[in-house]
């Protein structure tokens, strides 16, 4: 990837973020940390790595995207839209009634939606179900699912972890967003479950550690999953939670942002200031 | 008679901590739910009997259970789609089965978490924990029937599942002695029995006052535990008034409507109406607008009571 290639995705991620602003500007609330933190993932996702058709959304052998962290929606339909997926009119009715993009991710009301998470520590089994599918129909394609890093508690992430394993399925990569915070507050202060990646490695997958926020490193991570592993990838992505709201990043009290037409004024401001960095950059 | 409106998770966590800091059998869980169910004080007043264990709602309905069996009093709230359809199982066997001395309480029940779409929704609640035999199921209808509920499910030996809500609900009772199983006459009327539980009630006693004014007298009964029934109240009121309307935020599939309308066909059959939610993966909104779509504000209470007068 050249330079400027890479320098347009973190435009785009910047400009997804931008995005999630516009919907909290119709709700004044929503889950911006895990939705910012895991922006950069998704990004690269969706406008490097997945076979997609934003055209064709049902087509048989697109990869998936699962968010096994559902209220990190805010990230999903930021880039779905970016995408193509549908007009960027429908974020703004965020939080109103019949919206199309409810505050979980709903399979039947948006092309791209892939399962009806929200209830989490569970998308990694409908993500392994998937999997299995596709290698079964052998149209070669590849399930990605985010997980969050608290959501890893509960236990169906860990039937399912050993059962990918075991059924030794090679095109399902998870990512955990390692943002270290959860509702009420550090992860290893709520239900430490460090190692992350050791748990997975001593599960039988193969494991990879990066700073999820660094779009080089995902890219890089996402380049070198081993095409014949003849086993699932975790990819533990150290992450900042809220990244990008610069006075809220790291700090648990924007798990859920209750928010103001002041605050989200300063937040776009920055976040278009680095846009508009980055467009030049792309455009020089 | 409505009065100020107050925040039933505070409500509910205050008053569970007032009475844990002098009882020690009483231990509170936490599946990452703990402080945004009231327990911030209590988790730094006595930190060891405050557990935390993040999010695995099936593993802590089970450590509930065996904690009771050392005669521990374990109090585990939650979003009440993960106390009750997530760990259900464990509901009913760890608890149910093993008749265990745990309070369940699900909270921002119902409807309430109205933009959070239908897995955050929780409208079957009352339909599942009730197939459990043994269990209690209370609906509080006012911050001051939480307060007075919550004493009596400590008091009470053996499972209960509460459900409390999210939006700051208003005062409408004085607080008295809350006795499981009794329902609560509000309002006495011939033309038409209207049975409510939960915060509804607020609407509903507006809905009975329009409903005066248009003539129409109300027998208002609440209905503060879901499960039991008290069938002799009901009873005794459908004989007198020979029709009979139910409301509640649950599907009306499986609920106090399907509760009562059974009780009433057994006993005294008579024509039944359930305001309920529709049997559906409910639209996602402001919480006020999704109650008026689905008929369950004052408004809509009214008219469908003056449709089903005829
Ligand atoms: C089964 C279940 N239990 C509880 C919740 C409530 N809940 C929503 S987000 C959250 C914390 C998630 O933390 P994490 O997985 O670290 O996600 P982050 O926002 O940090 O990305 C909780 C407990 C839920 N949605 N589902
Ligand atoms: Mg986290």
């Amino acid at each position: 990837m050249t330079e400027k290639e890479m320098t347009r995705l973190k435009l785009q991620a910047t400009q997804c973020r931008l995005n999630v602003l516009r919907m909290l500007r119709a709700s004044h609330h929503g889950h911006i940390g895990g939705a910012f933190s895991a922006m950069d993932i998704v990004t690269a996702l969706y406008f490097y790595k997945m076979r997609l058709d934003p055209k064709r959304p049902d087509m048989e052998n697109r990869d998936r995207f699962v968010l096994s962290a559902g209220h990190k929606c805010l990230c999903q339909y930021s880039a779905l839209a970016e995408r193509g997926y549908f007009p960027k009119e429908i974020l703004d009715t965020y939080g109103s009634l019949d919206s199309k993009i409810p505050g979980h991710p709903d399979m039947h009301k948006l092309p791209g939606i892939e399962a009806n998470t929200g209830a989490l520590g569970h998308g990694l089994s409908i993500a392994l179900g998937m999997a299995l599918g596709q290698r079964l129909s052998r149209t070669g394609a590849n399930v990605y699912v985010v997980m969050g890093d608290g959501e890893l508690a509960e236990g169906s992430n860990w039937e399912a972890a050993a059962a990918a394993a075991h059924h030794k399925v090679e095109n399902l990569v998870a990512f955990i967003d390692f943002n270290g915070l959860q509702i009420s507050g550090r992860v290893q202060d709520v239900m430490d479950f460090t190692p992350i990646a050791g748990h997975f490695k001593a599960f039988g997958w193969n494991t990879m550690e990066i700073n999820g926020n660094c779009m080089e490193e995902v890219v890089q991570a996402l380049d070198s999953i081993p095409a014949d592993a003849s086993r699932p990838t975790a990819i533990v992505a150290h992450t900042i939670k809220a990244k990008g709201l610069s006075f809220g990043e790291g700090d648990v009290a924007y798990h859920f942002w209750n928010t103001t037409d002041e605050l989200m004024d300063r937040a776009e401001q920055e976040l278009q200031a680095l846009a508009e960095q980055y467009r030049k950059a792309v455009e020089a | 008679m409505i009065g100020n409106k107050e925040d039933p998770r505070k409500v509910f966590g205050k008053a569970v901590s007032e009475i844990a800091l002098g009882d020690d059998r009483i231990v509170i869980l936490s599946a990452d739910s703990g402080k945004s169910s009231g327990f911030g004080d209590f988790m730094k007043a006595a930190p060891e009997r405050y557990f935390e264990f993040g999010i695995m709602e099936q593993a802590v309905v089970g450590v509930a259970s065996g904690l009771a069996t050392t005669g521990k009093i374990p109090v585990f709230c939650a979003i009440a789609p993960f106390v009750t359809a997530r760990p259900y199982e464990m509901f009913r066997n760890d608890l149910g089965y093993m008749g265990q001395n745990v309070k369940i309480v699900g909270r921002n029940g119902g409807i309430t978490y109205s933009d959070l779409g239908a897995t955050h929704h929780s409208l079957d609640d009352f339909g599942i924990i009730s197939m459990i035999p043994g269990v209690t199921i209370l609906a509080p209808q006012d911050p001051n029937e939480i307060r007075s509920a919550v004493k009596a499910m400590l008091a009470h030996q053996g499972p209960v599942y509460m459900r409390i809500g999210n939006a700051a609900i208003p005062n409408l009772f004085e607080e008295s002695p809350f006795v499981i199983g009794e329902g609560r006459q509000i309002t006495s009327g011939e033309d038409v029995t209207i049975l409510s539980t939960g915060t509804l009630t607020a609407s509903v006693l507006k809905a009975a006052q329009r409903l005066e004014a248009a003539g129409i007298h109300a027998d208002v009964i609440g209905l503060p535990t879901v499960w039991p029934l008290d069938e002799e109240k009901i009873v005794a009121s459908a004989r007198k008034t020979g029709k009979v309307v139910t409301v509640e935020e649950h599907y009306v599939h499986g609920g106090l409507g399907s509760f009562v309308a059974t009780l009433l066909a057994e006993r005294c059959p008579t024509p039944v109406c359930r305001l309920a939610i529709p049997h559906l993966y409910a639209t996602s909104g402001p919480y006020d607008q999704i109650l008026k779509k689905y008929g369950l504000d004052a408004e809509g209470i009214f008219q469908s009571v003056k449709q089903f007068l005829g």
